[in-house]
């Protein structure tokens, strides 16, 4: 079930920023933007993590393609028909073009083109050896830079230090939440609001954690437990309802709305050691090694992560872990590969399924019917 | 398509380019298994390191065997004998004489080099869906899966070097789990070029040079790479001879539509150089030679009154009737997408210049301001053919699946009209020979506009 509240509740909260003076900068929601230096800048950095419905895809279509990526589509929408809940969108300073997959680079692009957003640029390269690390850190400079002339001042490495470390702390702490006894969907929501609140939610995730943990277990012995990889679960995207509806529970969400946002921490020692801010950010951008965009391990990684994940999950729990590849339609990262990954897996006898979908309303049906039929197999 | 052939066979340079691409496998046998060369696969036009490392570069599709009209295979024969200029002359002769039966023949064997190239890249489309890529992907990405699913196991190497479009860099990642067997060597090109960038990418250069001397147990010298450059600099001199100085001119050495049929074929085959670079080198070199000789002799056709109609892009796939169908409405269609792509620009090759700096420069170049980080880079590339060419109207294809290059159209018909106030359109293609009546009520509306 959508969380009502969230973004009504959002909405003020990022009104209060700015009547603070902060100024929001968006972007599309990809794990390689350093927010840590937008916030050490001074600016909120706005993830923009929202699923789609059909009228956000159709309103974009002035724009691109409808053979666009539903998620890309649906973010143009966003700032094209302004829903109620989504009025805070007006609230945004600068947008950030960055290039996590092509598409993320044409709809940032038009966002700040036909909806007058003043643009910043962050490119990230395509392969993360040591040449790329050293590119890697250009744009982290060039971005910086560029930040320093909107704010008027040089953000100091005591600043950026500071924001490196709390968005540390807040993504280990989130990465407990992985080993809560929840439901999918309750896990979801936490993981949603935490990251598109930052740390700024570090209280009340920590009073959820203890919670939870000192409350008794939800009873979720009769569902099938399922690892969600490929595309995230956005907010307001009602996929995982017709997962749970069907008897699944997601366990565990190898997604950028999920693991690949908090396994990108820093051990503390280096934190506190490290003279240069920056080689820390490279160094995350190094570790985060089940992203989808950088080439050519990918697929490897990925590999590797879900059958070590689904070993491990079966020595712990004695139970077999079914597979969701997610693939919103036309992603480019995720639907090659995903015949690849597919065969992969289930060569090694772990069954997947390449769960491809748009946010229209038409396709639930189908979907339910295709979930209910794996789960049904995983009998 | 007899009126193409008709103006094809005095080309003998188009003849040969057309055998060089069809007859490829047994080139490539010869290569590969005779002379022991290594078979590099690539995609888009970057050859020069593979040239360069005494390698064969090879569009992987070109390892197929293309079913030839018999009578251009003897012709290919013929040719090892007599030289292509005698066989061309010989089949002018003939069919300056009237003996129907031969130019029948002739007009088949032209007609058949674009019905083969196109039914095998449908083939491979088709191939390539069913061992996977989901159909949602562009008519490029897809035939590229196809050949090599097919034919990858042939290669030594794929050169693979990464551009802003997100599927055709997974496309190259997929390339280790499609055959295991071939090396995988990358070039990772900085999206821009800021701070030391250029040192970035001349390092990235480099390490693939050194992987190239690991696959050839020979080393690559700043020599070979000059030399190469320099081959690589004349086939992109002529080819710019081809745009600008005849398609864009009042006269042309053949009809419209045999001189699209040119431009398209080209276009295939700059890619890899039908994996021979001198030799595709004297065949361009020829080529133009061959049509100013034509125009100087007044042999071809006035196209003052034919409106050109800038066709862009073509290399991810597009319909190969457009330019008969344009020709047939009274206008004339341009192929130019390497220059939009800026990868027709030259590389200085003086002794005293770093020459893998200097295709660091270029890869940069035609990054950055060809292909664009971003749509409103490459938007600018097409208006400025566009301007160069002096095009009186721009047909924009817009592939399905691709959501690199056709997602700009938005923008780019904003800047056509804003900028060069001349008509354009975008018509939507899937796979070849699909959607033909469309594209003919398309350009029939579009060609209105010049009535």
């Amino acid at each position: 079930m959508a969380d009502t509240i969230l973004l009504p509740e959002f909405s003020l909260f990022l009104k209060e920023k700015k009547q603070e003076g902060v100024k929001i900068i968006a972007f599309l929601a990809h794990d390689n933007i350093p927010e840590e230096l937008i916030d050490a800048a001074g600016f909120f950095p706005l993830r923009m993590m929202f699923g789609g419905n059909d009228e956000l895809m159709e309103a974009s279509h002035d724009y691109l393609p409808p053979s666009t990526c539903a998620f890309a589509q649906s973010s143009i929408g966003l700032f094209s028909t302004k829903p109620n809940n989504f009025r805070f969108l007006d609230l945004v300073d600068y947008f950030i073009v960055s290039n996590h997959c092509v598409s993320d680079i044409c709809a940032s692009e038009i966002i700040t083109k036909y909806f007058n957003i003043s643009r910043l640029n962050f490119y990230v390269p395509y392969m993360t050896n040591e040449s790329s690390l050293k590119y890697f850190k250009l744009e982290l400079q060039n971005l910086k830079e560029k930040l320093e002339d909107i704010i008027g001042e040089k953000i100091s490495d005591e600043k950026l230090f500071k924001s490196i470390k709390k968005y540390n702390d807040f993504k280990k702490k989130l990465s407990q939440v992985d080993d809560l006894e929840i439901l999918g969907s309750e896990k979801i929501k936490i993981i949603q609001k935490a990251i598109l609140y930052g740390p700024t939610f570090l209280p009340e995730l920590e009073k959820y954690i203890l919670e939870v943990k000192t409350n008794p277990h939800q009873n979720l012995g009769l569902s099938k437990d399922i690892l969600l990889t490929g595309c995230s679960i956005f907010i307001n995207d009602n996929l995982i309802d017709l997962i749970e509806e069907g008897g699944g529970n997601i366990v565990y969400f190898d997604t950028w709305i999920g693991s690949h946002y908090y396994s990108q921490v820093i051990d503390g020692d280096l934190i506190n050691s490290n003279k240069d801010p920056f080689d820390l950010l490279v160094l995350r951008f190094k570790n985060n090694i089940y992203g989808d965009h950088s080439v050519p391990n990918f697929l490897k990684q990925k590999l590797s992560l879900i059958e070590n994940y689904s070993r491990n999950y079966k020595k712990k729990t004695g139970k077999k872990l079914g597979v969701f590849n997610h693939i919103i339609k036309f992603c480019d990262h995720i639907s090659l590969m995903a015949s690849f990954l597919k065969n992969e897996l289930q060569e090694k006898g772990i069954q997947v399924l390449n769960l491809e979908r748009d946010y229209s309303r038409a396709n639930r049906g189908q979907l339910s019917t295709r979930i209910e039929a794996y789960l049904e197999m995983m009998k | 398509m007899s009126l193409i052939a008709d103006e094809i066979i005095t080309f003998s340079s188009v003849l040969r380019i057309a055998y060089n691409l069809l007859a490829g496998r047994n080139y490539l046998k010869r290569k590969k298994f005779r002379e022991k060369k290594k078979l590099v696969g690539i995609s888009l036009p970057f050859s020069d390191l593979a040239f360069a490392a005494g390698t064969v570069p090879v569009f992987p599709i070109r390892m197929h065997t293309f079913k030839i009209n018999k009578y251009l295979a003897y012709l290919g024969s013929a040719s090892s004998i007599f030289g292509w200029n005698n066989v061309s002359n010989f089949l002018s002769f003939v069919k300056n004489l009237g003996i129907s039966e031969i130019s029948k023949i002739v007009d088949e064997i032209i007609e058949d080099v674009i019905d083969t190239i196109n039914k095998k890249y449908n083939e491979m489309y088709d191939l390539g869906i069913e061992n996977g890529i989901s159909s949602d992907f562009c008519f490029g990405l897809k035939s590229l899966v196809g050949a090599h699913v097919s034919k990858g196991r042939n290669l030594d190497a794929c050169l693979n070097v990464t551009i802003r479009c997100s599927a055709y860099n997974k496309y190259m990642e997929s390339l280790k789990a499609i055959n295991q067997n071939p090396q995988q060597i990358w070039i990772d090109i900085p999206p821009r070029n800021i701070g030391n960038a250029l040192e970035i990418l001349t390092d990235n250069i480099s390490h693939a040079i050194r992987e190239f001397e690991n696959l050839t147990g020979n080393t690559i010298t700043d020599n070979q790479l000059r030399e190469h450059f320099k081959i690589g600099n004349q086939v992109k001199k002529s080819y710019k001879t081809i745009i600008y100085d005849i398609s864009a001119s009042d006269f042309y050495p053949c009809n419209p539509a045999t001189f699209s049929e040119i431009m398209a074929l080209l276009s295939i085959t700059f890619q890899d150089y039908n994996s021979n670079s001198i030799r595709y080198r004297d065949n361009l070199i020829s080529l133009v030679d061959e049509m100013r000789e034509r125009i100087r002799k007044g042999i071809g056709m006035d196209v003052s009154k034919m409106p050109r109609i800038f066709v862009t892009p073509i290399f991810g796939g597009w319909e190969p009737k457009t330019h008969d169908i344009i020709y047939e409405l009274g206008g004339r269609a341009i192929y130019a997408d390497w220059e939009v792509l800026e990868l027709l620009e030259e590389i200085p090759m003086s002794n005293h210049l770093n020459p893998v700096e200097e295709y660091a420069r270029f890869l940069f170049n035609a990054t950055e301001s060809g292909i664009g980080c971003d749509n409103d880079t490459l938007t600018d590339s097409y208006l400025r053919v566009a301007k160069k060419l002096n095009a009186d109207g721009l047909i924009f294809f817009q592939l399905f699946g691709c959501h690199s290059v056709s997602n700009c159209y938005t923008m780019l018909r904003e800047k056509v009209r804003r900028e060069l106030e001349i008509p354009t359109t975008a018509i939507t293609f899937n796979k070849i020979g699909e959607n033909v009546e469309q594209v003919k009520t398309r350009l029939g509306a579009f060609m209105e506009m010049f009535k």
